[in-house]
């Protein structure tokens, strides 16, 4: 097995990526796809896009979960598609965390089992407590409650405190606050920005239109 | 990873408890088949090592003496073994060697002297050295030799043993029998007569006659009898199986009598090790099978938490991690299934030693350390095939 095991990750490096499905004109359309792109840790970065342009393929393809495009992504030095199994579980548990769109939360356990399982993995020693992260985002009283039984913006609430117990270099974001209010959006926001702060991470958030109160440094329209 | 980590982290993703009745006859089918296989390798090992001492092998070859059966037919003919019979029997590729068992051409007769008022006509043979079991450096004779060395058949001394009672004779023991002088008397032609000291060198289990050096009984027949070359009655042939049935056969086709007594013990180990490897046979189908069922379960198990398992994966769990991690989880279980086997398996070697043989020395109480052996192999088999069918369905999610 390829050794991948870096203290820090320091940049995500897209060199002409384009989905495999994606009409030609959306691509040449896009300042992402089929592009040279860098993105370093500590950046913030906003893509915005609308339904149909890949967004979710783009941060599955980030993630490591899909390989249909081409081009490629390099984390580092280090081409994705060439990665082992072990080594893109190292990343996931080490460089780069994420909250789906899809929130992928097991719905038969409670909001505290699906936190904890992640937590398990590799806990992040400076991070604010599970139970202030919940007060904060005011799912307190869900945490001892089945994912399935809670409603979508509240499971949304336990995917972002999930993200948020591991290390990471990079936070991908698939539309993190679909289901949110304006108060708990805000609120989220800024827990976020303050964990990503204390991993000096780049945070990378996908949404359909601009989202005002994230203090982007860069934009790209994909 | 997290080194805390553990499959209690894990657990309560996992549909662990779904489908026992399948998880359990698959451990009650792993344990049996076990305590069955390791039964019978013990057994297969404790009757080798019964029956070894009363095969008389020497150097990995049977020895069997053959005569030609005498019928009322053939009675009034002369049933010996021409140069050309032998010569045939050393061409069959079953048969390693064939010696002749040269008997006296005279009359011979033995008594002991005034100490065991007792004396006998009696046959002497010959054979060639290589086919003697019990052959000690004494047994030679020089012409001119007045002592002559005699190997005795053990079976003749329990004979002798059994009679000398009622006939007012000192019974002998095998060490004491070195002792006696035996009076050989040797008669010739009228009036050619020669008294020769005989002493018993050595008792053989193998060959039911007394012998005397070839060299010997050679001089002795050219001396007394005044024949040379003598036609044998008896062969002994050397095989490396005497329970060949190539062999069997041609002997039965040729009309040939083999002395049965020397390989019966031979056929009786033979059938047991049949049963026992037959009985071993259907052990390892069993394990087999078990650990089928248990491949099924597992594979329910993994396909049942397949989605949560596809998820641990998304978050990051490493799938080395987490398919070792599982596999694990039933060392413990494997363990104890083997050491209980083993356990079980020493207490019937006991109660079977301590029954049936009386605690007697020609077994051991304790099992065989092949025994052992082959439970650990058994138990490194069942992990290995656990691990590898853990990873292949998690690789494969």
């Amino acid at each position: 097995m390829a050794a991948f095991y870096y203290t820090a990750m320091q940049k995500i490096i897209l060199q002409q990526l384009a989905p495999l499905f994606l009409e030609k004109e959306k691509v040449a359309q896009s300042e992402i796809w089929n592009k040279e792109i860098v993105i370093n840790t500590s950046q913030k970065l906003q893509l915005i896009a609308p339904s149909g342009s890949g967004k979710t393929s783009l941060i599955h393809f980030l993630y490591g979960l899909r390989k249909d495009y081409t081009g490629q992504i390099l984390f580092d030095e280090n081409k994705i598609s060439n990665l082992s199994a072990e080594a893109l579980a190292e990343t996931r548990s080490s460089h780069i965390s994420i909250i789906f769109q899809d929130l992928r939360l097991f719905l038969e356990h409670t909001a505290k089992e699906n936190i904890e399982i992640k937590k398990a993995l590799n806990p992040f020693a400076s991070a604010m407590p599970v139970e202030e992260m919940a007060k904060i985002l005011g799912i307190t009283s869900k945490l001892h409650q089945v994912a399935k039984t809670c409603s979508y913006g509240e499971q949304q609430r336990i995917a972002i405190i999930r993200a948020l117990q591991q290390p990471f270099d990079f936070l991908l974001m698939d539309e993190p606050f679909s289901h949110l209010d304006e108060s708990n959006r805000h609120k989220a926001m800024e827990l976020i920005e303050t964990e990503a702060a204390k991993r000096n991470a780049a945070i990378i958030l996908a949404d359909l239109k601009a989202i005002e109160y994230f203090k982007a440094d860069n934009i790209l329209h994909l | 990873m997290n080194n805390t980590l553990s499959f209690k982290t894990i657990a309560p993703f996992l549909q662990t408890g779904q489908n026992s009745i399948s998880r359990t006859i698959g451990y009650i089918g792993l344990a049996f088949g076990t305590l069955l296989l390791l039964c019978t390798v013990q057994m297969y090992i404790n009757i080798n090592q019964l029956i070894k001492d009363k095969n008389p092998r020497k150097n990995g070859f049977d020895f069997v003496s053959v005569t030609k059966i005498i019928t009322n037919q053939n009675m009034g003919s002369d049933n010996r073994f021409s140069n050309a019979d032998i010569d045939e029997l050393k061409q069959q590729p079953f048969i390693s060697d064939v010696a002749p068992l040269i008997s006296n051409q005279f009359r011979a007769k033995a008594s002991a002297g005034n100490i065991i008022p007792f004396s006998t006509d009696l046959f002497l043979e010959s054979v060639k050295d290589d086919f003697i079991d019990t052959l000690p450096p004494s047994f030679k004779w020089q012409p001119g030799q007045q002592d002559v060395p005699i190997i005795f058949s053990a079976d003749f001394l329990e004979m002798y043993n059994v009679f000398a009672p009622s006939q007012g004779l000192p019974q002998l023991s095998a060490s004491s029998i070195g002792a006696i002088n035996i009076q050989l008397e040797c008669y010739g032609a009228p009036g050619i007569e020669t008294t020769f000291t005989g002493h018993i060198v050595a008792l053989s289990d193998r060959i039911n006659s007394v012998l005397v050096p070839e060299n010997f009984l050679k001089w002795a027949n050219k001396t007394f009898g005044n024949t040379g070359d003598v036609p044998a009655a008896r062969l002994y042939i050397k095989t490396v199986d005497a329970n060949n049935a190539n062999f069997l056969n041609y002997l039965q086709q040729k009309e040939y009598r083999v002395n049965k007594d020397k390989t019966k013990f031979g056929r009786v180990k033979q059938i047991l090790q049949g049963i026992l490897t037959g009985l071993g046979g259907f052990a390892i189908l069993v394990i087999l099978l078990a650990m089928m069922l248990f491949s099924f379960y597992l594979q329910l198990m993994i396909a049942r938490s397949k989605d949560n398992l596809q998820l641990l994966l998304t978050l990051g769990y490493s799938p080395k991690w987490l398919s070792n991690t599982v596999a694990k989880k039933w060392i413990p279980l494997y363990a104890a299934i083997v050491i209980a086997a083993i356990i079980i398996t020493e207490l019937f070697q006991y109660l079977f030693q301590k029954n049936i043989f009386g605690s007697t020395e020609a077994l051991s109480a304790w099992i065989h350390p092949i025994t052992l052996i082959v439970a650990v192999i058994l138990f490194i088999i069942c992990l290995a095939i656990n691990f590898r069918i853990i990873k292949k369905l998690l690789y494969k999610l």
